[in-house]
Parts: C-alpha cells; structure tokens; sequence
C-alpha cells in the first residue's frame, strides 16, 4: 500500500465548478462530487431541498493525490474559501495503485 | 377590495401555498421530492411561455409594447437602487448584503406572475401575452446594478480562485427560467394558434392543479426559509420585505399610466415590479457576490414578500390597476 493524501471538500453548489478548477489546474488526476443532504454550522441549519434555486446546496468533494500535488492545490483552495461557504479537511490515507493518483 | 381579497385568498393555489406554510412553520415533515418539484417549475415555465408565445403570434410589435419593454427594464435597473438605500439606511445589513437583497427585489418572481395571471383570468379581465416576455427582460439587469452598488467604493480584487471569464454571464442569461421561458415563448410564437391545439391537453387543461402542487412546495419552502432565517433580521430587514414591494408597485403604476395601459398589463406590470426573485438570481449571487449571507435575501424574497404578494399584493395591485383606469 502506498501512502497519499485525501481531501475533502464541503462546499456550497455554486462554487463545486470553481472548486474543481482549482483541484484540475494543481494537478490532481480525479475528483469525485456526492451531495450533500443537510446540515449545522454557523448557528443555522441547512438542507438540500428548502429553496427552489438549490443555491444553498452543499457537495462533498473527494480527491487522492501525493502530499506535493495536495500542497499546491490548498493554497488556491483556501482563497477559494475565503469567498464561498465550506469545510476543508486532508487526512493520510493509503492506495492500492499509486500510479492513478 | 374585500370581495376580490376573498377570492384570491379562497383560490385553491393560494389555499395550497397557505397549507405548505403552515406544514413547514408547524414543522411537518411533509415534503415534494426534489426533482419532481423542478420539473413542476420547468412544466410552469413551458406553460406560460407557450401561452405568451401563442398570444404574440396573434398581434404584431407595436411601438407600445416597445415601449412597455423599454420602461421593465428601466425598472429592473432602477428598483436596486432604490432598494439598497431603503436597506442601508434603515437596517444593519452590510454593503455586500444590502446590494444582494437589492438585486432579488429588481428581479421578478414567475410564480408570482403566474398567479397573477390566474386572479386576472378568474376575474375575466385580459392581459397581453407579450408581458411573459418582459417579465424574461426583468429577470437579469437588476444583477448588474447590484454588482455596481456592491463594488462601489470597493478596491478591486483578485478574481475569487477558480473562477472562469463568462461563468456570471452563463449563470444569468442561461439558467434554467431564462432557457425554457424564452425558448417556450419563442417556440409558442412559432407554433400559433393551430399548433398550441396539438398540445392544450398537457399544457392547458392540467395547468391549475400543476400549479397547486407547485405552490405546495413553495409554501413549504417559504415557511421552512422563515422559521430557520428570520432570526438573522432586524425588524427593519424584515419590515423592507413588505414595505419594498408597495415601493416598487407604486413606481410600476406610475410607468403604467404613462404608457397608457390597461387594468390587466397594469396589474401585471405591478406584480413584475414587487416581486422578488428567488430561483436566478440567488444563483447568480452565490458566484457573483459570494461573501452576502443566502440566508438573508432568501427568507425576504421567499419567506416574506412572496408570500405576502401571493395574499395580498396581487389582489392589492389589480384594486389600484382598477382603480386608475376609473373601473373600481
């Protein structure tokens, strides 16, 4: 097993096409995109369904790559948070096929 | 007044919207599946844009209807501004937030346009299909006097990370209402009269009890957006999500005299004017103006005025529309 870095990225509908941009220009070779269905933060809730612009829609974005690739990529993430709504979080994790990511 | 705010209330659309309010501010867990409700909101849009279309084909431009276009979209450019001082001025919202809201108010709501056009039908009174048109031209020039009113005085700044040059332009002019009504419109236009019977049975007869269960769920979601968002505004906040529609109608009435129109492209143009977005363009401020808090212009355009020009604005401007043309 080989050693690599998993982001993922909550953030809001809107900016899932900025966000992946960002994770495509640093280099990492895959992202994958689930729906978010509702949640608790900041003092109010959330939830999928509450208006019919979907706006305040949140996804979960996944991606692997090695902890150089993962570097370059959360610098521009983090400016992207600055603007949009999200949670970021990395954590080391191991693959099988090293060569996919 | 009273008998025509009867009537309105006793609808079965607004008595739908009613239920839906009451289930989510009683906290039901009643609720329309996502999809479904977009595709009542693309069958809604289709309908009235056909209808619009079909109405158009009948009657040729006029200088008039040029005119009518002319002075809509003077009006979505202009209602932000007016908007975005009344919320300055009065309530504790920031730059950024105060010009987002503004920009939902100098937009139209196409549900509220809808309903409007049933009171006007229940009431025999006629309007002309081209205003679904104008309501299309309302939908965008507000975004772009909100974007100046939220740059003004602003250094500027680096694009937001990852963002691409036309992603706004896309999001404006592309989303889904815009794409279906004017496609519907135009094609509506094309088809004329001896097309639109090929089609009347999906897009006429069902098109009440579509609109019922719409307004189902936009009950639903204006109480659900109410009862989570009113905590985060100040009474003057949520006192501009009534007092910023009659501002608006106001102005609209005024245009309309002006132009010369009659009870029903008054009314409706009216209806235009107060009502508030709440599909374009928070979807366009979540790219355009990412740091305005969605909470707040959400629960005023659709937890406040929505419901309040649904109860009693429409009826309220077509009693002032009556009003003007000496027929009250």
């Amino acid at each position: 097993m080989h050693a690599m870095k998993r982001l993922e990225l909550i953030i809001e509908r809107m900016a899932m096409k900025r966000a992946g941009r960002v994770l495509e220009s640093a280099g990492i070779k895959g992202y994958t995109v689930v729906p978010a269905l509702a949640g608790y933060g900041q003092g109010s809730y959330w939830q999928r369904d509450r208006d019919m612009s979907a706006s305040q829609d949140m996804v979960i974005m996944i991606a692997i790559s090695s902890d150089s690739v993962m570097q370059v990529a959360l610098q521009d993430l983090q400016k992207l948070l600055g603007a949009h709504i999200g949670v970021l979080s990395v954590s080391d994790v191991n693959v099988l096929r090293p060569e996919r990511f | 007044m009273l008998d025509l705010a009867l009537t309105t209330l006793l609808s079965p659309v607004v008595l739908f919207f009613i239920l839906g309010l009451l289930a989510a501010l009683l906290r039901s867990s009643m609720s329309i599946p996502e999809a479904f409700a977009k595709g009542l909101a693309i069958y809604l849009m289709m309908a009235i844009g056909l209808k619009g279309g079909i109405a158009m084909s009948e009657s040729p431009v006029t200088l008039a209807m040029i005119g009518v276009f002319a002075i809509a979209i003077a009006l979505s450019f202009s209602l932000p501004a007016i908007a975005y001082g009344a919320l300055r001025v009065t309530s504790k919202l920031s730059r950024i937030d105060a010009a987002a809201t503004a920009a939902h108010y100098g937009s139209i709501s196409i549900v509220t346009f809808v309903a409007a056009t049933q009171l006007l039908a229940s009431a025999n009174i006629e309007s002309s299909g081209y205003m679904v048109a104008v309501a299309a031209a309302m939908e965008a020039p507000a975004i772009i006097t909100a974007l100046f009113l939220a740059s003004r005085g602003k250094q500027k700044s680096e694009p937001v990370a990852g963002s691409e040059s036309g992603e706004l332009f896309r999001e404006v002019l592309l989303n889904a209402s815009v794409v279906v009504l004017v496609g519907a419109l135009i094609i509506g236009a094309l088809i004329g009269t001896d097309g639109a019977k090929q089609i009347s049975p999906f897009f006429v007869d069902p098109f009440q009890g579509v609109l019922c269960l719409f307004l189902l769920d936009m009950g639903l979601s204006a109480g659900r957006g109410l009862r989570h968002g009113w905590r985060q505004l100040d009474a003057a906040a949520l006192g501009f999500g009534i007092y910023m529609p009659l501002i608006s109608a106001s102005l609209a009435a005024i245009a309309s005299i002006l132009l010369g129109l009659d009870t029903g492209d008054t009314t409706l143009l009216m209806v235009l004017s107060a009502s508030a977005s709440y599909i374009a363009v928070p979807a366009a401020m979540r790219l355009a103006l990412p740091e305005a808090k969605p909470s707040i212009y959400l629960t005023l355009s659709l937890g406040i005025t929505f419901p309040f020009n649904i109860a009693v604005g429409i009826p309220l401007y077509l009693t002032v529309a009556q009003w003007l043309q000496g027929g009250a």
